[in-house]
C-alpha cells in the first residue's frame, strides 16, 4: 500500500466519523424511546427525514441556517404525533401492537413524501461547503465539519437536559423503574410524550444534518437510515446513550473504511457483519446500562 | 382472466411467507430474516432450475432444504438475543443476504444461452414454466396446493407436541424453561421450519417471476411477512390467509383506482386495523367462532389486554 492509498483511507474515515454522527443522533432517539417505554419506534427515522423535508417549506423566506431549527422544531411536534397515533391508544403490553403501527407510519410517512415530492431528490442547503481545513496532508470537509459540530452541541443539550432539569430526572427515573416513578407521582403518559418529542428535536436535526451532508433528500433514505440507527443503537448498548453515540461514529468510520476498500455496494455487508460479531461476542453492546429491578 | 391468476399467484407465495413468520412469531420472536430466507430460496431454485437444469419438483423441496439449513445455522446464534435485539440481528442477516445477491455475478453456459444472477442487474431467464408448457391454471394449482399442504402441516404442528411447545415458549419463557421446555431447541425448530415454508415461497415466486432481483428482497419485504400474521392474528392461521387477501388483494390491486392516494392509504389503513384490532384480525370470541365455522379450534384464545401496562 502507497502512501497516496494510505491518505485515502485515512480520509475516508475521516469522512465517515465525521458522517457517523447522523447515526450516533439517530441511534440516540431509538434508544430514548426504548429507554423510557421499552418499545420500538420504526417510524422515527422516516419522521427525521419528514421533518427535514418539512423545513424546506421555509427555506424559500428565511436563511439557511434556520432551516435547522426549522427542522428540529418540525421533528419534536412529529415525534408528538407518533406518539398519540401509534403508542398513546394501543395496549402497551402487546409489543407486536405498537411494532406493526409504527411500520404503517413509516410506509404513511414515506409515501406521503413521495407523494407530496413526486419521488424527486430535494436539494438541501448546506453550509461551509468548501471551507476545508487542512490537517497536514488530510483536510476536514467544512460541510461535514458543520454537521458534526451540529450533531456534537446537540448530544451536549440532551445531556444537559437529562441531567440537570426536572424533565430529563422524570424521564430517567421512568426509564429505570416506570412503576416506582408513577408512585412518586410523576405522570407516566407526559414523560413518554416529553420523550417522543426530545427525540423527534434530534431526529428532525438528524435529517437535516443529513440532507446537508448528502446535499439532497429523498425518500429513499429512509429505510437505511432506519436500519443504521438500529444497528447503532444494538452495539452501542440499547438505553446507553454514550454508546449509542461511540456506536455511531464507529458505524460511519467502519462504512466509509469498507467504501474505500471494497466498493458502494458491498461495504453495508460489513456494517452488518461487525454487529454480528457484537452480537455473538458481546451481546450487551459497548455499554450496557443497569437494568432496573422489577 | 389472467390478471386474476396472477394475483391469485402473488397472494398464495405471500401467504406462504405470512406462515413462515407465523412459525418464528409463534415462539414469541420478531424475525425479519424471513425475506432473506425467501431470497435464499429463491435465487438458489433458479440456480438449480436453469443452470443445473433440475427438475421443478427436485429443486422446490432442495430450496426449502437450504434455506432450511441457512435458518438452523442462523438462528444458533441469533436466537441467543430476544426482543430488539433480534429484530436489528434479523434485519442485519437479512441485508446481508441481500447484498450477497447483490454481488454475486455467476453466469455459466446452458444450452439456452448464458443464464445466472449477474450482480445488480438480477437474475433473469429462470423460465422452466414456459419451456415446460405449464398453463397459469396449472402454476397456480401447485401454489395453491402448496398452500394448502403446508397449512396442513402447520395446523398438525400447531395441535401435536411440538405446537404445544412453541406456545408454552411464546406465551412465557421463563415459565417454558422452568417446567423443562428446551428454549434453543424450540426456538430453533419454528425458525428452520419457517426457513424452509420461506424458502419454498422464494422457489415460486423466482419461477412465476422468472425474473429477479436483490430489489425484491428488502426489509420491506420481511416486514410485511410479519405484518399478515400479526395483523391476522396469531390464535388461527386463518388470520394470516385474511390478511394476506386483505393487504395483497384489497390494500395493493383493490384500491389501484385510487392512483397515488392508494399508497398513501396503504400505511394508514395498517395504522388504523392496529388501532381497531390491537391482537389481530381474528382475535377470540372471534377466532372462536371462525373455528366454530371450520370445525377446529381456534388456538388458545389469546388474552384480553388488561387495560394498559402502564399509563
Amino acid at each position: 500500500m502507497t502512501y497516496n492509498n494510505l491518505l485515502d483511507l485515512g480520509q475516508s474515515v475521516i469522512d465517515g466519523v465525521l458522517f457517523g454522527t447522523i447515526y450516533a443522533l439517530i441511534g440516540i432517539g431509538f434508544t430514548l424511546i426504548f429507554g423510557v417505554m421499552n418499545k420500538i419506534n420504526l417510524s422515527y427515522a422516516a419522521a427525521s427525514v419528514g421533518a427535514a423535508y418539512l423545513s424546506l417549506l421555509i427555506v424559500q423566506s428565511a436563511p439557511p441556517a434556520l432551516v435547522y431549527v426549522a427542522a428540529a422544531l418540525v421533528g419534536g411536534v412529529l415525534g408528538a404525533l407518533i406518539y398519540l397515533v401509534c403508542f398513546h391508544f394501543l395496549p402497551l403490553n402487546k409489543p407486536l401492537a405498537t411494532l406493526m403501527s409504527t411500520v404503517g407510519m413509516l410506509l404513511l410517512i414515506e409515501e406521503a413524501i413521495v407523494h407530496a415530492t413526486a419521488g424527486m431528490p430535494q436539494n438541501y442547503p448546506a453550509m461551509f461547503v468548501g471551507a476545508n481545513i487542512d490537517i497536514g496532508p488530510l483536510s476536514l470537509r467544512g460541510d461535514l465539519l458543520f454537521v458534526f459540530a451540529l450533531g456534537c452541541a446537540v448530544m451536549v443539550g440532551l445531556t444537559l437536559l437529562l441531567k440537570h432539569t426536572r424533565l430529563g430526572l422524570a424521564t430517567r427515573a421512568v426509564s429505570q423503574q416506570s412503576v416506582a416513578a408513577r408512585l412518586c407521582g410523576m405522570s407516566i403518559t407526559r414523560t413518554n410524550m416529553s420523550t417522543f418529542v426530545i427525540a423527534g428535536f434530534l431526529g428532525g436535526t438528524a435529517g437535516a444534518m443529513a440532507g446537508a451532508a448528502i446535499g439532497v433528500l429523498s425518500p429513499l433514505l429512509t429505510l437505511p437510515l432506519t436500519v443504521k440507527g438500529l444497528v447503532v443503537t444494538v452495539i452501542g448498548g440499547l438505553g446507553s446513550i454514550p454508546g449509542a453515540i461511540i456506536a455511531g461514529l464507529l458505524v460511519g468510520g467502519v462504512e466509509n473504511l469498507f467504501q474505500y476498500m471494497r466498493g458502494v455496494s458491498e461495504r453495508d455487508i460489513y456494517v452488518m457483519l461487525l454487529l454480528f460479531a457484537f452480537l455473538v461476542f458481546r451481546p450487551g453492546g459497548l455499554f450496557t446500562p443497569a437494568t432496573g429491578r422489577d | 382472466m389472467d390478471f386474476y391468476f396472477g394475483l391469485a399467484q402473488v397472494i398464495g407465495v405471500h401467504t406462504l411467507l405470512g406462515l413462515s413468520a407465523w412459525c418464528v412469531l409463534h415462539t414469541g420472536q420478531i424475525s425479519l430474516a424471513q425475506g432473506g430466507f425467501f431470497a435464499i430460496g429463491a435465487y438458489a431454485s433458479g440456480m438449480l432450475t436453469t443452470m443445473a437444469d433440475w427438475p421443478l419438483g427436485v429443486a422446490l423441496p432442495a430450496a426449502a432444504l437450504i434455506s432450511a439449513a441457512v435458518a438452523v445455522a442462523v438462528g444458533f446464534p441469533a436466537l441467543r438475543v430476544k426482543g430488539l435485539m433480534l429484530v436489528v440481528a434479523t434485519t442485519a442477516f437479512a441485508e446481508i443476504v441481500r447484498l450477497v445477491f447483490f454481488n454475486l455475478k455467476w453466469r455459466v453456459n446452458t444450452p439456452a444461452g448464458l443464464v445466472g444472477p449477474d450482480g445488480g442487474l438480477g437474475f433473469g431467464g429462470i423460465r422452466y414454466f414456459p419451456s415446460n408448457g405449464w398453463s397459469s391454471v396449472e402454476i397456480l394449482a401447485l401454489v395453491w396446493g402448496l398452500v394448502a399442504l403446508v397449512m396442513l402441516v402447520l395446523a398438525w404442528l400447531d395441535r401435536s407436541r411440538i405446537g404445544t411447545l412453541w406456545r408454552a415458549v411464546g406465551e412465557d419463557e421463563v415459565a417454558a424453561q422452568s417446567v423443562g421446555i428446551n428454549l434453543t431447541a424450540a426456538k430453533v425448530s419454528a425458525f428452520g421450519i419457517g426457513g424452509a415454508i420461506a424458502g419454498l415461497s422464494g422457489s415460486l415466486f423466482a419461477h412465476y417471476a422468472t425474473h429477479i432481483e436483490h430489489n425484491n428482497f428488502t426489509i420491506l419485504l420481511a416486514t410485511f411477512a410479519i405484518a399478515y400474521p400479526i395483523l391476522g392474528g396469531l390464535s388461527s392461521l386463518w388470520g394470516t390467509v385474511l390478511a394476506v387477501i386483505f393487504i395483497q388483494g384489497f390494500l395493493i390491486e383493490g384500491l389501484r383506482f385510487l392512483g397515488d392516494w392508494r399508497s398513501l392509504l396503504f400505511g394508514a389503513l395498517i395504522l388504523l386495523v392496529m388501532l381497531l384490532r390491537p391482537n389481530g384480525i381474528i382475535s377470540s370470541p372471534m377466532g372462536q367462532w371462525f373455528g366454530r365455522w371450520f370445525g377446529r379450534s381456534g388456538g388458545p384464545a389469546a388474552p384480553t389486554p388488561k387495560g394498559k401496562a402502564h399509563a
